[in-house]
């Protein structure tokens, strides 16, 4: 493999670009600290810019994430490298030697005018990942509408090198051989924002396995309420028929020993309820039930929220959901034990079912790992002092936040960001003994 | 009688929200009438009545206002407009002007649906509306 | 790369409009982005209708803006005095303004001199079917934008010098967190405390959970860094009595113990003033009525003072072999069920600690006298944070008997033949009434606001319906305030347990940290501004005007002539502009979007021909408002 080199100083490495990483950039970046943002993904944005709209605020999540996007896109002090992978970071006497791959998105950014033209040649269709295999995207594209950066990615393993999209760009940017390039980071300190991944739809058998096509994620359900989604509204996948009456199976990736998740994972709650007022309000007539073990609206105006959706007709059930079944036309049958009423096990029947899927670490810390720190028992890295320095890890100088640290929703990991921003900021001070600004606008 | 496309219809929209969707509505090659031009401001309050009407005046067919609604990010802005907009309404009924001409609507960076919908509904209105220009029966004081 | 096609011709290439008037010169370059315009748009005769334009000095079109041969056309008619204000038609502005402002400043003309039309996005892309249209569309645009640029004014970013000091008020944990946070980055601190010690409600505590660290020990650790610091001054049993001043340069004015008084003078102020506990009114659930029915922290002194004696654990001098803890005491309260706060309002919100802050006290409880019988009486069990399901599940381990009370229907406390009953509906076992003789009762009362009713009054500080202070937006701007300087730490906010108001504290650090990293604080100059010779002090701005401060009327004196004039601060102003819908005699208006331009831009949309379009110079004289205003 032919590799060029590059080799950056920087005072800061964040690792993960979702909500938490670019608020920590941002947080540094804007006091004078110059930071060096890597994601694996093509474009920043995180969890946070495929969700339809966020609670309590029903703002929509496009709209006010975008903006922070661009904001780390054009700050002058922060670099971003995306489909960029972190390969490890170790430490010298006081700073990090972060070793990097940039891989090949297979255009030359310099010259891409993100015209889409290579997308509209293409003749291969594939899942897309950020429709969540509901909808389709061509083998070179751009991963999303408001992607950033808006460069197209070609799908190495899938193109068939039919050359159709070299030939539609206007600009000549299309580069079969692209290499990948080794990026060298000499950073004093290290901010980890790897986020959460979902517990994976086929954990629990007796739901299905991820079988049933009418059986969601949240983030499926996510993009189907989406404006910008990929049926224009929603639907069932399995027959495009709108579904009269969907279910939410609560703590059904959470609080659940028998898949290794025994904790709360914070944010299903709100973000059924959320989807259940969405629901209401995309398909009036449709009857919306949450099974759930306990309501747990905690945050600034959740209660409020969650009971607005009481009175809103949303049906909340204490049950349990023993199982699910489909039938030949995958309408689905829940076995349920109702534990507010006598009633005792019953099945019953809804068109559409979203499983309330908890959080668990999209990057599991061991010692001899790409960064040596330490797991706690549920995944998370682990944080020492938690009480009082809620983002120092075991390695003096690498901090953690969002939900690296633990399940966490928007306005949580944001101000943990703040408080990972200050504490490596503070950390870079003592070290050098007086504050140093080393770059740029304050803006 | 003018087809759809020879209408002139103004869009003023924000940058936070509304600019923006209108961009994902081209990144994604939906189609629309050329009779429409699209401006941006930091929030529509700041237009005082009078511009309205002096659009309509100047040969304007139709003004959609596409605000921020409650992702709008200034104090009090989005109520204010509603009021002044609502006070245009009164002075566009007292020249002769249809009041489906003007639209105050909430589009957000990705209603790329809502942001068709509203251009065909105030193209439908105008053309219902006679498809003529409003005259006005106003002068400048 | 193609050259740079150019319209028909002039010697240096370009076109010449009409003789540049009034020193206004107005470059238009338009792209055709490969294809992307120009197999839509006719990118040429764009070019070549803007020629026409009165204002225009040279107008060219070219294959790609954005690329540096496309850039540099720019910086070459800047630098030989060609043009002085540019507009490109290309893509969003979102992806190259600020791409395009740059070339600009290198060709050292005021960035803001350019405008940025977008004719791919909103037109191209979007009219394929209608060349012909799309085209007159790109040049209405592109003529809507030399309207724009032509009376555009140079803008500079406003300076608002910093002191670099911070003043945080409050001394809890949260207040110690920030000042901490705030003066290792070598930032003065003033730590403003009304208690005559540190600590806040944090000495309550015997053990936080889940750490079970010593509540004391975290406190002395604290207390012990924040009073070494050299950056941290620390008044105690002080008050604050006055505020005033905005971002950047806040004057606070402390009254001291002996009554003196200190001016503290900060580029900004940080609130951490905490939370009350929700007091129950007399006789709610027995408290006040009941010796052996006590709140959640006066449980806390109960265990610190409980010793383990001969027949376990006693409290008021009798034994207490069962305690019953009722979650919800002030919190999820439900209007016409719960009696309401001086204020009227019920607490309507969760206060997010008490679930797990009572099974930790279980845990201490149980830790010491493994033999008392619990009973828990909730509406849910709210065990979210990490470690904290661990509580639940241990309470459950240790034969905690959990019982689940309907929202409407909250559980009594009654007492008969001087034995305590707590009588519930159970929705568990299908809504059966329980009553549950229990020797104690434990109320998990629910945060409050610290009452800062003066504090709040003094800057109009926001508040929500729950009473805490109000962030400026609840999901992405967490700790800082519509008033630009002042931030939230901790449970002012909104109830949260010591790791959250340490996050909180931090963050609200950093974004102190941010805003006094320079001397000067660079904003935005797309703020209001008044034109003095234009306002007649009819004073109908200032009822426009939501920002405190932006807006004020002071007496100009000119000519001998003295005058109450509408004045803007900009440092408070957010340029939104409904000052300016409102001015009768178009003396505001906000920098780079003034009403003049939007007139102009519209007379360029509805203009049948752009050489018909008036110079700039013209248009700026013949504005008369449609009508005035009448003041009521």
């Amino acid at each position: 493999m032919k590799t060029t080199t590059r080799q950056i100083r920087t005072d800061v490495l964040v690792v993960g670009a979702g909500i938490a990483g670019l608020q920590a950039s941002l947080d540094l970046a804007d006091q004078g600290r110059s930071v060096v943002l890597v994601e694996k993904r093509p474009s920043i944005g995180g969890a946070m810019i495929n969700l339809s709209k966020v609670f309590p605020t029903l703002d929509c999540a496009s709209c006010i994430t975008t903006p922070r996007m661009a904001s780390v896109a054009h700050h002058p002090n922060i670099q971003l490298f995306t489909l960029t992978e972190l390969r490890s970071v170790e430490k010298t006497t006081d700073r990090f030697r972060a070793q990097m791959v940039k891989k090949p998105r297979f255009i030359d950014e310099s010259k891409c005018i993100g015209c889409k033209r290579c997308e509209e040649a293409c003749t291969v269709y594939l899942p897309d990942e950020f429709e969540h295999g509901l909808g389709a995207r061509k083998a070179i594209s751009i991963p999303f509408t408001n992607a950033i950066p808006q460069y197209p990615v070609l799908d190495e393993e899938n193109c068939l090198l039919c050359g159709s999209c070299a030939r539609a760009c206007p600009t000549e940017c299309i580069d079969f051989l692209q290499e990948p390039e080794e990026i060298e980071v000499d950073a004093g300190a290290v901010i980890m924002t790897t986020g959460f991944d979902l517990t994976p739809i086929d954990v629990k058998p007796h739901y299905g396995g991820g079988g049933f096509p009418n059986v969601l994620s949240p983030l499926q359900m996510e993009r189907l309420l989406a404006p910008h989604g990929p049926y224009g509204g929603v639907m069932r996948p399995s027959d495009g028929r709108t579904p009269d009456s969907i279910a939410y199976v609560q703590c059904a990736g959470s609080r659940d020993k028998s898949i290794g998740v025994p904790y709360c994972s914070r944010v299903c709650c709100m973000y059924a309820i959320k989807q259940a007022m969405l629901l209401s309000g995309s398909l009036p007539i449709a009857d919306i039930t949450i099974y759930y073990m306990d309501i747990r609206a905690f945050g600034k105006g959740y209660e409020q929220f969650y009971q607005n959706a009481k009175a809103m007709g949303i049906n909340f059930v204490k049950a349990k959901v023993a199982r699910i079944r489909e039938d030949e036309n995958h309408n689905l049958f829940l076995r349920i034990e109702r534990q507010d009423d006598g009633s005792g096990p019953q099945e019953v029947q809804h068109d559409l079912v979203v499983l309330s899927l908890g959080m668990v670490p999209a990057w599991i810390p061991s010692r001899d790992g790409i960064v040596p720190l330490e797991a706690d028992s549920d995944g998370f890295v682990r944080l020492p002092s938690a009480k009082l320095r809620p983002n120092l890890t075991t390695m003096d100088g690498v901090f953690a936040a969002g939900a690296a640290t633990g399940p966490k929703d928007i306005v949580d990991a944001i101000t943990d960001a703040g408080a990972a921003a200050m504490a490596a900021s503070n950390y870079l001070a003592r070290l050098a003994g007086s504050r140093v600004v080393t770059a740029g606008a304050v803006r | 009688m003018r087809s759809a496309d020879d209408l002139k219809i103004l869009i003023i929209t924000t940058m936070i929200s509304s600019y923006p969707g209108a961009n994902t509505v081209g990144q994604a090659r939906l189609q629309y009438s050329p009779g429409t031009y699209i401006i941006r401001v930091p929030d529509p309050v700041l237009f005082p009545e009078d511009f309205y009407l002096r659009c309509f005046r100047k040969g304007m067919d139709g003004i959609i206002v596409m605000s921020s609604g409650s992702d709008c990010p200034y104090e009090g802005a989005y109520q204010r407009l509603s009021a002044r907009i609502g006070r245009v309404y009164e002075r566009m009924k007292a020249q002769g002007i249809s009041s489906s001409r003007l639209k105050l609507t909430t589009v957000c960076t990705v209603c790329k649906a809502a942001f068709l919908k509203e251009i065909r509904d105030m193209q439908e209105a105008i053309l219902a509306d006679d498809g003529e220009r409003p005259t006005l029966a106003v002068q400048a004081a | 790369m193609t050259e740079a096609s150019i319209s028909p011709t002039q010697d240096d290439g370009a076109v010449g409009g009409s003789p540049p008037r009034d020193g206004v010169r107005v470059g238009v370059y338009v792209c055709h982005c490969g294809g992307n315009i120009s197999d839509v748009v006719d990118t040429a005769a764009v070019a070549e209708a803007l020629a026409h334009h009165p204002d225009v000095a040279v107008s060219r079109d070219y294959v790609f803006m954005c690329s540096d041969p496309g850039q540099n056309l720019i910086v070459e008619d800047i630098q030989a005095g060609r043009v002085n204000r540019v507009v490109v038609a290309a893509c969003s502005p979102t992806l190259h303004e600020t791409t395009f402002r740059k070339a600009l400043e290198r060709a050292g003309l005021n960035p803001y001199l350019y405008e940025h039309v977008n004719i791919r996005e909103q037109t191209s892309w979007v009219h394929k079917g209608d060349h012909e249209r799309a085209t007159r569309k790109a040049i209405r645009l592109t003529a809507a934008g030399v309207e724009k640029v032509a009376q555009q004014e140079e803008l500079h970013s406003i300076a608002v010098e910093v002191t670099h000091h911070v003043a945080v008020i409050g001394g809890g944990v949260a207040g110690m967190t920030a000042a901490l946070a705030t003066a290792d980055q070598g930032i003065g601190v003033t730590l403003i405390e009304a208690a005559d010690c540190l600590g806040g409600r944090m000495q309550e505590l015997n053990t936080v959970y889940p750490t079970d660290d010593k509540a004391a020990d975290l406190v002395r650790d604290l207390e012990g860094r924040v009073t070494a610091h050299a950056k941290i001054e620390i008044l105690l049993a002080a008050r604050v009595t006055e505020m005033d001043g905005h971002v950047g340069k806040f004057r606070i004015a402390v009254q001291l113990a002996d009554r003196s008084i200190r001016e503290i003078r900060a580029g900004a102020v940080i609130f951490a003033t905490g939370f009350d506990h929700y007091q129950p009114i007399e006789g709610e659930l027995g408290h006040g009525t009941t010796p052996a029915v006590v709140t959640l922290p006066e449980f806390q002194n109960v265990l610190r003072e409980a010793m383990p004696a001969e027949g376990g654990f006693t409290y008021d001098g009798r034994v207490v072999r069962s305690v019953a803890f009722i979650h919800c005491v002030g919190s999820r309260q439900i209007e016409g069920i719960h009696a309401p706060q001086p204020d009227g309002k019920v607490n309507d919100y969760c206060s997010r600690v008490c679930c797990t802050a009572t099974l930790h006290a279980v845990k201490q409880l149980q830790d010491r006298f493994p033999e008392v019988l619990v009973y828990d009486l909730h509406k849910d069990i709210r065990t979210y944070g990490r470690g904290h399901e661990d509580l639940y599940e241990l309470a459950s381990r240790r034969g905690t008997l959990f019982f689940r009370f309907p929202d409407e229907e909250p559980p009594t406390v009654n007492v008969q033949d001087g034995k305590i009953l707590v009588t519930t509906k159970d929705i568990l076992t299908w809504g059966e009434e329980l009553a549950i003789p229990a020797d104690m009762v434990v109320l998990a009362t629910g945060m409050m606001p610290r009452d800062i009713s003066d504090l709040i009054a003094m800057r109009k500080l926001p508040v929500g319906a729950d009473r805490f202070l109000q962030e400026v937006h609840p999901k992405l701007r967490p700790v800082e305030m519509a008033n630009n300087g002042i931030l939230l730490a901790g449970a002012c906010q909104g109830p949260m347990d010591i790791n959250e108001a340490c996050a909180a504290a931090q963050t609200a650090a950093v974004k102190a940290a941010i805003l006094l990293a320079k001397p000067v604080i660079e904003l935005d100059p797309f703020v209001a501004e008044v034109n003095q010779d234009l306002c007649d002090g009819c004073e109908l701005c200032l009822a426009e005007c939501e920002y405190d401060g932006a807006l004020t009327m002071v007496d100009v004196t000119a000519n001998g002539v003295t005058a109450r004039r509408a004045v803007v601060t900009p440092a408070l102003c957010v340029g939104c502009g409904a000052c300016a819908a409102v001015c009768p005699t178009r003396a505001i208006n906000v920098a780079g979007w003034t009403l003049d331009q939007f007139d102009a831009m519209v007379d360029a949309i509805v203009a049948e021909d752009v050489a018909s379009l008036a110079t700039s110079e013209r248009r700026r004289k013949s504005y008369k408002p449609l009508s005035v205003a009448v003041k009521s």
